[in-house]
């Protein structure tokens, strides 16, 4: 391993293992897979085929990835024809870079910001604060996490490794007075405060959910009502929409829709669905006089191209989070990157590199659960286990034993004289090890550090075939 | 980047990921996930809305209506009110409700004559906003708001309560439903800002406990005519 990677892989089992001796962010976990993963169950249970209609959303995204480039065409020329302009960003800097732009040029200075996982992967924050604009989150969990000066740890409940006391204390310190350990109190204070946030800001950045070509709709879905704040008071919406997150028509949307607030929350739709198609029009007293979609690619067309193309088709509901045995475990923070959990562990090496993030397609048990939990049945545990191949192939990553013994294995595996010499001295040798478990390995402590080596049984099969089978 | 280059490089991209193209059955019925309503859409709409924390009532009359309009006044007593301007509204008398409650009447016509800092000052303080809907969904239990001028989005948004009153004919079963109003309206008629609402707002970011009200109107009141 590159000396990088080793300092990723160490940092993440220090944050696993620190995660796993909270005991707060233990309960905190297990309360959010018991309460989702059971609304989400008997939400989708209402639907009576949810099993076609989510094969419907997955051919929906598989035919628009087919042809990406016409469709952006087409939403391009519908954002123009309502009078908003697009903007297109090769990366991160680059789309930071243009929203900059996009405020100066339009005089700005305070920014609200609605909740978007796309901003945080680009770290958009951060770089309008560097050019002097004032940023505001105004989701409450993102809100409590900007003050707090931390990462979210879930796609949908980004505080929820917090509890209430920490919260009133971190609002508290940066309010100068002390708040009450009360929930309905704590987002009465955010309410004030963030409507005078409101009331001044002059630009308002979105994400997307989705966005509609044909009409040139971006679609944001939230529970707060923050999301229509920041697109409707302030005179200009920049919304950044990963490229990805195209589909063709209007009556496509109501297919996502449907499974989507299930999947994420077990609600049949979230409180505020808000389709937003252009500036305001003449004679509305309301929403904003300038209307700009900036398109990300940063690494996406590059993952288009690939073998792991699926990984494009995730609308981010968060319910493989909620499904993951791993995530129940360890938090989202542990994963390093922007997204957490077992679709994080897929994108994140496929965004920023898989040698910066080798442990990540390792942590998963591969059981499956979060497919099955897919709104649009993404097969994660299978690229998951093409991260850990390429891994493999990868000259940096390769452990010179664990290779050498496989190599031996598969010339074993293909001469079967060799082959039952080996098993005969095995048996006869390792075989009897006490116990039938082997706790350390010589060169492979990194492996049986956390796991045990089956011993080979004191007979082989075939030994027991020849003496009892064919009786 | 260059529109040009980007596009491109997706066009590149998009063709080479053609290889990996996923295996979907082709047999899937046009109306798979279609809902429904069942026998009482009006009750059905009721209920739904009452499920995701909303107050909604069902009356028989315009009578009926206005009355319980009135009793909701009594009991938030507002100092100011924001309004659509709606036939049904007007049909009901809001405006000489409003006043004989001694609440403020905001709407389209009253606030567009204002300067903009003062009439956005209007909406910000209103305490109660007062809709009807384009469309209501009894599925799930939502309102369709298609913004105009004269129905803007604000009215639903930025007082703590909202009372929205609503009467049958707009009532449809399933959200696919209105996926095909909106359509038959056009698709490039489609208005700057179309919003579903389905519950008071919510947040669950404090140890998932349902908390209203965070951002958008706390108290969701729905009154139906059958
Ligand atoms: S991979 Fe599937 S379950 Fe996970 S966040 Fe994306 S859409 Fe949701």
């Amino acid at each position: 391993m590159t000396d990088y990677a080793v300092h990723e892989h160490e940092e993440f089992l220090t944050a696993a293992d620190e995660a796993l001796a909270d005991p707060s962010l233990q309960s905190a976990l297990s309360m959010l897979a018991d309460t989702l993963g059971q609304r989400n169950k008997d939400a989708f249970a209402e639907l009576s085929d949810s099993g076609l209609l989510r094969d419907r959303a997955r051919a929906i995204k598989d035919a628009t990835l087919a042809e990406l480039d016409r469709h952006l065409e087409t939403l391009e020329a519908s954002v123009n024809r309502r009078g908003g302009q697009v903007h297109y960003a090769a990366d991160g800097a680059d789309a930071c870079q243009t929203i900059a732009g996009i405020i100066r040029a339009a005089g700005g200075r305070h920014v609200v910001k609605s909740k978007s996982m796309t901003t945080e992967e680009i770290h958009l924050n951060r770089a309008l604060e560097a050019e002097g604009f004032h940023v505001v989150e105004t989701d409450f969990g993102e809100y409590i996490l900007q003050v707090a000066g931390q990462r979210p740890s879930h796609l949908v409940a980004p505080a929820v490794h917090l509890r209430i006391p920490q919260v009133a204390k971190i609002l508290g310190d940066d309010a100068g007075e002390q708040l009450p350990e009360d929930a309905e109190k704590l987002a009465a204070y955010a309410r004030r405060t963030l409507r005078k946030e409101f009331a001044r800001a002059d630009v308002g950045i979105s994400g997307a959910n989705f966005a509609v070509a044909e009409t040139g709709t971006v679609v944001l879905v939230t529970n707060e009502g923050n999301g229509r704040l920041t697109t409707s008071m302030p005179r200009v919406h920049i919304a950044l929409l990963g490229m990805e997150k195209v589909i063709p028509q209007l009556a496509d949307l109501p297919v996502f829709l449907k499974v989507l607030a299930r999947a994420a929350t077990g609600q049949k739709l979230s409180i505020y669905t808000s389709m937003i198609t252009g500036r305001r029009q003449p004679g509305e007293l309301d929403g904003p006089d300038e209307f700009h979609l900036v398109v990300l690619d940063n690494g996406r067309s590059r993952i288009l191209g690939g073998p792991l193309r699926e990984s494009l088709f995730c609308i981010r509901c968060g319910a493989c989070l909620n499904a993951c045995p791993i995530y129940r475990n360890i938090g989202g923070h542990a994963y390093g990157g922007v997204y957490a959990g077992p679709i994080g562990a897929v994108l994140t090496p496929l965004y920023s590199g898989l040698t910066h993030h080798p442990h990540l397609p390792h942590a998963s048990s591969l059981c499956g659960a979060c497919q099955a939990a897919c709104p649009v049945k993404i097969a994660i545990p299978e690229m998951l286990v093409q991260l850990r191949e390429q891994l493999h192939r990868e000259p940096s990553q390769a452990n010179r034993v664990e290779n050498a013994i496989y190599r031996l294995w598969a010339a074993m595996l293909r001469r079967p004289r060799l082959y039952r010499l080996a098993t005969w001295l095995a048996t006869r040798t390792i075989g009897r090890w006490p116990g039938g478990w082997i706790r350390h390995l010589p060169g492979l402590g990194g492996w049986t550090g956390a796991r045990d080596f089956p011993a080979p049984a004191p007979e082989s099969f075939r030994d027991w075939w020849h003496r009892e089978g064919q009786a | 980047m260059k529109r040009e280059e980007f596009l491109a490089r997706v066009r590149g991209a998009a063709a080479a990921g053609r290889a990996y193209r996923v295996h979907v059955r082709d047999d899937i019925p046009a109306r798979v996930g279609y809902v429904g309503a069942g026998p009482n859409p009006a009750e059905r709409l009721a209920a739904e809305m009452n499920a995701v924390g909303g107050f909604a009532q069902l009356v028989d009359s315009e009578e009926a209506a206005r009355a319980a309009l009135a009793e909701l006044l009594v009991r938030y007593s507002p100092k100011s009110a924001l309004c659509w301007q709606h036939p049904l509204l007007e049909r009901l008398g809001l405006a000489a409700l409003l006043e004989t409650h001694g609440v403020e009447h905001w709407s389209h016509d009253l606030l567009a004559p204002l300067d903009q800092p003062t009439a956005r000052a209007k909406m910000f303080a209103a305490e109660i906003g007062i809709t009807s809907a384009t469309w209501a969904i009894a599925e799930t239990g939502s309102l369709l708001m298609a913004a105009t001028g004269g129905r803007e989005r604000t009215a639903s948004l930025l007082p703590p309560v909202h009372v929205a009153i609503v009467e049958r004919a707009q009532i449809v079963p399933d959200l696919f439903d209105a996926y095909a109003q909106l359509e038959a309206a056009g698709v490039e008629n489609l208005a700057s800002n179309v919003t579903l609402i389905t519950g008071p707002s919510k947040t669950g970011d404090l140890e998932l406990k349902l908390t209203t009200g965070v951002h958008g109107p706390g108290k969701w009141h729905v009154i139906i005519v059958r």
